[in-house]
């Protein structure tokens, strides 16, 4: 599947070409205008509502890309990613509350940042925590052990005794103008949104040029056989932890990430649900495929949108239609991963390669 | 010791219940190889049809009864709908299904009754605790854990007794063999998941009599899990020690370790054991060690 083919007449003459990112210039062209869209089309175009959307697929993206590097390419079922993004959440709002800053680095406005890295490495070392037991155990029995993981992060240490420090109780309140990165304050939709975009990315980036390292392809080889992948020398201890550890990162900066959206952060914004989410995102979008986490992440979100902008007209008739929305969603939800697994199983990553390359191929379909 | 015997004894009585529901689970994966991870909402969909038949003037045993039949009926068709054509998939896929499932059943359910705390009014089980010497345990419990206990009886004869059960069983034991003797591999796994469900329904019932109900009931049903891999993933004796042993434990946590982790050490505490145990004994108490070849 990751193989595309080239249009009619174009031909590499080096290695360089052949690795090369962007092959022709029409994928630059393509590629431009998409980043040219992104960082001024959509600013321009959209409202407060459609940039909030948008924020939502970010935030849904850069979680669903370390639940893709687990599950879609390093073959380990993860079913509580929520409990990562949790501890990113709340060690950057942590750190950022109750950190004694220097006012240095207060006034430069690195607190934020520094703490979003901070989060981030806690939590990569928390998922490698839970993902010790993958050394030992795969399939069904690593998914429990996950599960694990959200229950005993978010259910209990946070939700017990991390929301008891500093006496605040149930939630973390960020009070406006706690967050800034430099000079700029994070506190309208459009500033969320540029940080959202360059951290998409940055990590897509990242993770798609990891994918074609010596690491990537041994959790590539890890995925598709673990034994052999062992025979052939790979320590996959080591590289399991190191997924766990990436995934973990990513979902850390997601975490720290998604505080600049809200007011106050509480575990109710990590439930189990949430990692389920994130596993739909994925599975809807296309296992094993960069393009189907921001598909899946778009799709789900947008759909979601929609399914709300129809519900909205029916609540003047029907007011319970309003009040129970999130059980609709919630069976919506149920639905289409079911629809996906039964009729789409490939996802929606692979339609795009499907129609890409029969218009690199078009007119001549050999 | 009076709390010692009190919470051994609540312990095992909710352990029944625990083992019930368990039950169908590991008959599902020992049938069709699915792991099920919708089962908290299957007990969740029991309890409240026949909660609403109670509510509507049903007698309790009928209104069992009836969910017992729409449990079966309901469990032929998500077999038929869902599960049927994933036959084959890979691991993933199948329990992506389930959660998807689980998602559509709790989204329908809270859609239809809402989120309150709903109880069985006038209460099935008297109020009244009886006093055996020392112990003093609620009605409720004592009756729950006799229904689970004749329930499992009755369950564990149909398999070793009944013509459909040792279809069944063959099944589990080699699908192959089983289709060449000529039992229809559709059939059980049909079957499977109609008894799961009843089996589901009942544990839900009982549950939901002793504390109300609510969609929280559905974690209670999340529990299975622990428990079956306490016991071993396709060891029927084992998912009813599991049971036992994973009410007894929880039971224990909450009495004594509650004052040093104050808040929610019972509902953790079987998914600590559990990632714990799996370090140790993967394949739990009875489950099958499966040998991998390349």
């Amino acid at each position: 599947m990751s193989t595309t083919f080239l249009p009619c007449g174009e031909y590499h003459e080096s290695y360089r070409e052949d690795h090369a990112w962007w092959q022709t210039r029409f994928i630059k062209a393509k590629m431009m205008l998409l980043v040219l869209i992104l960082f001024v089309g959509i600013p321009l175009a959209a409202d407060s509502y459609w940039l909030s959307v948008c924020n939502q697929i970010g935030y849904t993206a850069l979680g669903a890309l370390g639940v893709q590097l687990l599950i879609g390419f390093c073959g380990q079922i993860t079913l509580g990613h929520a409990a990562f993004l949790a501890v990113g959440a709340y060690t950057s709002t942590l750190l950022i509350l109750e950190f004694p800053w220097p006012t240095v680095l207060m006034d430069l406005g690195l607190a934020y940042p520094i703490s979003i890295f901070i989060a981030a490495i806690a939590a990569g070392i928390w998922s490698v925590l839970f993902g010790l037991p993958s050394a030992k155990v795969k399939g069904f029995y690593l998914i429990l052990t996950t599960m694990a993981a959200q229950f005993i992060t978010v259910d209990f240490v946070i939700t017990q005794y991390i929301s008891q420090i500093g006496g605040r109780g149930q939630a973390f309140s960020l009070p406006p103008g706690t967050i800034r990165i430099g000079p700029w304050v994070i506190d309208s939709d459009l500033k969320v949104y540029f940080m959202m975009i360059v951290l998409v990315i940055l990590f897509t980036a990242l993770v798609a040029n990891l994918l074609r390292t010596r690491v990537g392809r041994a959790w590539v080889a890890i995925r598709d056989n673990d034994i052999s992948a062992e025979v052939m020398g790979i320590n996959i201890v080591r590289y399991k932890l190191l997924a766990f550890f990436v995934a973990g990162f990513i979902g850390g900066v997601a975490g720290a990430f998604w505080i600049s959206n809200l007011a106050a952060i509480s575990p109710e914004h990590f439930p189990w649900f949430w990692s389920l989410w994130l596993v739909g995102v994925i599975l809807i979008g296309g296992v094993g495929s960069l393009h189907g986490v921001i598909f899946g992440s778009i799709f789900m979100v947008v759909v979601m949108e929609l399914l709300q902008m129809a519900v909205l007209p029916l609540a003047t008739s029907y007011p319970k239609l309003l009040m129970d929305f999130l059980f609709i969603k919630e069976a919506a939800f149920g639905l289409a991963i079911c629809a996906f697994m039964i009729f789409e199983p490939n996802g929606l990553a692979y339609r795009w390669w499907q129609a890409k390359n029969y218009f690199n191929l078009w007119p001549f379909s050999y | 010791m009076d709390l010692f015997l009190m919470t051994l004894t609540t312990g095992i009585m909710v352990g029944g219940i625990y083992a019930l529901v368990a039950l169908g689970w590991v008959l599902i994966y020992k049938c069709s190889g699915v792991l099920n991870l919708a089962m908290g909402e299957m007990t969740l969909i029991g309890a409240y049809v026949s909660l609403s038949f109670y509510s509507m003037g049903v007698p309790f045993l009928l209104s069992m009864l009836f969910m017992l039949i729409i449990g079966f009926i309901l469990g032929i068709l998500t077999e038929r709908i869902f599960l049927d054509r994933l036959i084959g998939e890979p691991v993933l896929t199948v329990i992506m299904v389930t959660v998807g499932l689980s998602f559509f059943f709790k989204g329908t359910l809270e859609f239809i009754w809402g989120t309150d705390t709903r109880s069985f009014t006038p209460p099935v089980f008297s109020i009244e605790p009886i006093r055996i010497g020392p112990l003093v345990i609620g009605q409720v419990y004592l009756w729950s854990f006799v229904a689970a206990i004749v329930l499992l009886v009755i369950f564990v004869s149909f398999f070793k007794y009944t013509r459909w059960g040792l279809a069944m069983q063959a099944t589990a034991d080699d699908e192959m063999a089983a289709l060449s003797l000529g039992v229809s591999a559709r059939f059980v796994y049909a079957a499977a998941w109609a008894i799961a469900f009843m089996a589901a329904g009942v544990g839900g019932t009982l549950l939901g009599n002793i504390n109300g109900l609510n969609i929280s009931v559905g974690y209670l049903g999340l529990l299975v899990l622990p428990v079956v891999v306490l016991g071993g993933l396709n060891s029927v004796p084992g998912a009813i020690l599991g049971g036992v042993i994973i009410g007894v434990l929880q039971n224990f946590c909450g009495a004594y370790l509650d004052r040093y982790f104050p808040g929610g050490v019972k509902e953790i505490a079987p998914f600590a054991f559990m990632a714990v145990f799996l370090l140790w004994k993967p394949y739990g108490i009875w489950g099958w060690e499966r040998i991998e070849r390349v």
